[in-house]
């Protein structure tokens, strides 16, 4: 009895040191061709597009990751759905009896339009990673809060405008963006083009934290360190592939920068994969015109970026960082003697 | 010679004690179990039924809700006028799934006396909000002279 215990104490103690490795093990590859697999499976039978999704694979990770795979890549964002419940929100934000009735009769037509489209905005993905999630026995939740993106009027997010997941694995809560991972609008034409992003599946929640402010604190999950939400509207602009390239951003921790003529500013990351200080460049606006130009000086070390650079003119600059052709963040400077 | 005569004796005087034991053991403890087996078989076959019902939401009977028996793949839909008729024969204890998009999940566990299901699904009243993320990189706004 006292070795059973033994051996049960052991393998559950191991079972805990090995969330710190977070799945770095696992192979998703038969998980993503289930979920390939159930292309044209529709949402009218949620109990066995479930169980397609999840049966064969033994792993809650991988469960998970079937059905997040599968929501991203067959939920199309409704563009003009989500201009129009901007508007009404807008509107309707200080009259809370016609805030409620549009609430109401919005979700209605949502889930029509999920249901038999498979378009939606965020709540509806959300909902439906949430859904089918718990049909697999997972435990999974609708994260509401604020989203900040450089085509949302930054400084002045007033309402909840996006939802994300979060999701229990191995008895630790992790954090995913189905919405954001599915794909984005084409610059030109704003119509939603399908391009899977990796970056947002079980992201480190310290990036996670730079553009997603939960309404509920507990969906930070960081103990430290969690910001305000003056912090969080002044921030720099973070991108899609930053999630795909960083694992952290360290500084700046603001937006906006004022410096005199000659001073260099510093810029700090953890990169999550291997890319070289060549990979690194800067496009700078100055309003006029814009050009892309090597930082003064770029060094990484085991994984860390340390890019240094020095405004040599006057002028107000928007600063965009690239890895390669990924665009990262984004963050203004002006300079002055 | 005769000690060891009785010695034998009393080795299967002993094994035969043993098997005595056993054997009581498994008269005692046997029949129990049996008759419990027996006893629950008999009563699902006798209670086994047709399950039929109607599933709506607070306004009107709801088409293509899926109703599933919980463990297994076997389920049905809800007709345009929200009835049903589960397809296979259920037994008390049974557990049957209620789902529909945008409703919350419903477990109904069958009782002794279920024949008739009337279901009435409350929606899951969730704020629906959307932003989507963009790669347009970002353009501060300028005065312009």
């Amino acid at each position: 009895m006292k070795t059973v215990s033994l051996i049960l104490l052991f393998t559950f103690t191991l079972h805990l040191q090995a969330q710190i490795s977070d799945f770095k093990t696992i192979n998703f590859k038969k998980a993503d061709s289930i979920a390939l697999e159930c292309k044209d499976e529709g949402l009218y039978n949620l109990p066995e597009l479930s169980n397609k999704l999840t049966s064969p694979l033994t792993t809650d990770v991988e469960k998970f990751r079937a059905i997040y795979k599968w929501v991203c890549n067959n939920i199309a964002n409704d563009y003009s759905l989500y201009l129009k419940n901007k508007r009404k929100r807008q509107r309707f934000k200080d009259d809370s009896i016609k805030f409620n009735t549009w609430n109401n009769n919005f979700r209605k037509k949502l889930f029509k339009t999920l249901l038999e489209d498979q378009r939606t905005i965020c709540t509806g993905y959300a909902y439906l990673v949430k859904t089918l999630a718990e049909l697999a026995n997972l435990e999974c939740e609708i994260v509401q809060g604020y989203g900040r993106v450089s085509t949302t009027d930054i400084e002045n997010l007033e309402l909840p405008n996006h939802s994300w997941n979060a999701i229990k694995l191995n008895n630790k809560w992790y954090l995913c963006d189905p919405t954001w991972a599915s794909g984005i609008p084409n610059p030109e034409t704003n119509r939603f083009t399908f391009n899977y992003n990796d970056g947002f599946f079980l992201a480190n929640p310290k990036l996670f934290a730079v553009n997603h402010f939960p309404d509920d604190p507990k969906w930070w999950l960081m103990d430290k360190d969690i910001p305000t939400f003056e912090a969080f509207l002044t921030a720099p602009i973070i991108y899609g592939k930053a999630y795909e390239n960083l694992e952290l951003h360290i500084a700046p921790k603001l937006m906006h920068h004022v410096i005199k003529k000659y001073q260099t500013i510093t810029f700090k990351y953890q990169l999550s994969k291997t890319t070289k200080p060549e990979d690194i460049s800067l496009l700078i606006d100055s309003g006029f015109n814009n050009w892309k130009t090597k930082p003064t000086s770029a060094s990484i070390k085991k994984k860390s970026l340390i890019i240094k650079h020095q405004f040599k003119t006057n002028g107000f600059y928007d600063v965009h960082l690239y890895i390669k052709d990924d665009l990262i963040s984004t963050y203004t400077i002006k300079v002055k003697s | 010679m005769k000690t060891q005569l009785k010695l034998l004796q009393t080795q299967t005087f002993k094994t035969f004690g043993l098997i005595v034991f056993m054997l009581f053991t498994l008269v005692a403890f046997n029949p129990v179990y049996g008759q419990t087996k027996m006893n629950s078989a008999a009563k699902a076959s006798i209670n086994e039924r047709t399950i039929k019902g109607i599933v709506s939401d607070d306004t009107q009977p709801l088409n293509n809700v899926n109703i599933t028996l919980k463990g297994t793949k076997i389920g049905t839909t809800t007709n345009e006028k929200g009835e049903f008729t589960f397809p296979k024969k259920l037994k008390t204890g049974d557990i049957l799934l209620f789902s529909y998009l945008g409703y919350e999940k419903q477990e109904i566990e069958i009782n002794d006396k279920t024949s008739f299901i009337k279901l009435v699904l409350t929606e899951d009243l969730i704020e629906m909000i959307g932003a989507l993320d963009s790669n347009k990189p970002y353009k501060s706004k300028r005065k312009k002279n």
